[in-house]
């Protein structure tokens, strides 16, 4: 299904991105860790080009040991453009709120328990999304604007990535990573969908941040 | 005297940008590992005057393999280079037994600075 990263990218540009999101993800776990209090586990970020009709079926391989999930997903755009999926596993939510209460106390406990979780979702995903892509466009010296964030909590995971969502005549890079926290059970993983319009550009930038170490 | 220098980090290309930063005009013997068992197992051979070491890798972890070499060489010179900057992560290599934690991306200067101080920090040592 998915295409060789090394088809669109060269090897160097592929490794290079790696490294970039490895510098972005561990910006978006550092924000995250302060406002938590606890350490984010990351692990090292995965790249693959898939075409866009086939996503659905990538997306849900990808949560099938999960059967809800928890979405926030923020659109973004500059020369770099594109969706930010941040998909949690069925609970997450409610772990995340005896987090933040940890540090907030009284701030999270007025409203039903499905909007705290709501809203926790939201604040955690704009954090991490703004971060790793802020990080991202910052080091290719782009500037991006977001969407506000939305959340769709405890979803059918077969469901909850339509088929449909994305233009078909596009290919997406999938850039990866799985986090988990050390104090609390949530884990999840966060994926960022770039069109391949940004691909043109993205070589120029690798090459032009790769050129600062020559 | 020519110093060997150890480059431990999965990524080939961070490893590149790290030697880039590296001063020309010094005599520096590179040898680099692409993940924390490689990083001991040429520590343990080479002895390095520095090692330069990423946390997030696979096979072992920069974590693991500090402790791995602080077992083997209580006075090595570990240079923590990583994206991962949370406090916690921080305090635990330091705990361990790094010198220094560098935040990447890393930058000439920077390396520069770390450098010299862990040279510095090193020969002291040594005259001890």
């Amino acid at each position: 299904m998915s295409e060789q990263a090394t088809d669109i990218l060269s090897s160097d540009e592929v490794d290079t991105l790696q490294e970039i999101m490895n510098i972005a993800f561990g910006q978006s776990a550092s924000d995250l860790s302060e406002v938590i209090d606890t350490h984010v586990v990351l692990s090292i970020p995965f790249i693959e080009f898939v075409k866009v009709t086939e996503l659905h079926t990538y997306i849900q391989q990808h949560v099938k040991e999960y059967s809800k999930i928890s979405i926030v997903e923020q659109k973004y755009w500059g020369k770099f453009k594109g969706d930010a999926l941040l998909i949690f596993a069925s609970g997450a939510g409610r772990e995340l709120i005896l987090l933040l209460k940890n540090d907030e106390q009284g701030s999270l406990e007025a409203g039903s328990a499905e909007i705290l979780e709501s809203e926790t979702l939201l604040e955690v995903g704009n954090i991490l999304i703004g971060a790793c892509v802020g990080k991202l466009a910052e080091l290719l010296n782009d500037i991006v604007t977001y969407t506000p964030p939305m959340v769709l909590v405890e979803e059918d995971a077969r469901n909850a990535v339509p088929a449909n969502k994305f233009d078909p005549d596009q290919t997406a890079i999938i850039l990866k990573t799985d986090f988990n926290f050390e104090q609390g059970g949530a884990t999840g993983f966060l994926f960022l969908v770039t069109k391949n319009e940004s691909v043109v550009w993205l070589k120029k930038a690798l090459q032009l941040f790769l050129e600062q170490y020559e | 005297m020519i110093k060997k220098i150890l480059i431990v980090d999965d990524s080939p290309i961070a490893r590149k940008m790290l030697k880039s930063c590296l001063p020309k005009d010094r005599e520096y013997e590179f040898h680099e590992a692409g993940n924390g068992l490689e990083g001991v197992n040429q520590y343990k051979e080479l002895e390095p005057d520095i090692t330069f070491m990423d946390l997030t890798m696979p096979v072992m972890t920069g974590y693991e393999a500090i402790e791995e070499i602080i077992k083997i060489d209580t006075k090595a010179m570990i240079i923590v280079v990583t994206a991962d900057v949370q406090m916690s992560a921080i305090k635990t290599v330091l705990d361990s037994g790094a010198f220094m934690v560098l935040r990447k991306p890393i930058k000439k200067d920077q390396i520069l600075g770390a450098l010299d101080k862990a040279m510095d920090t090193k020969e002291k040592g040594a005259q001890v």
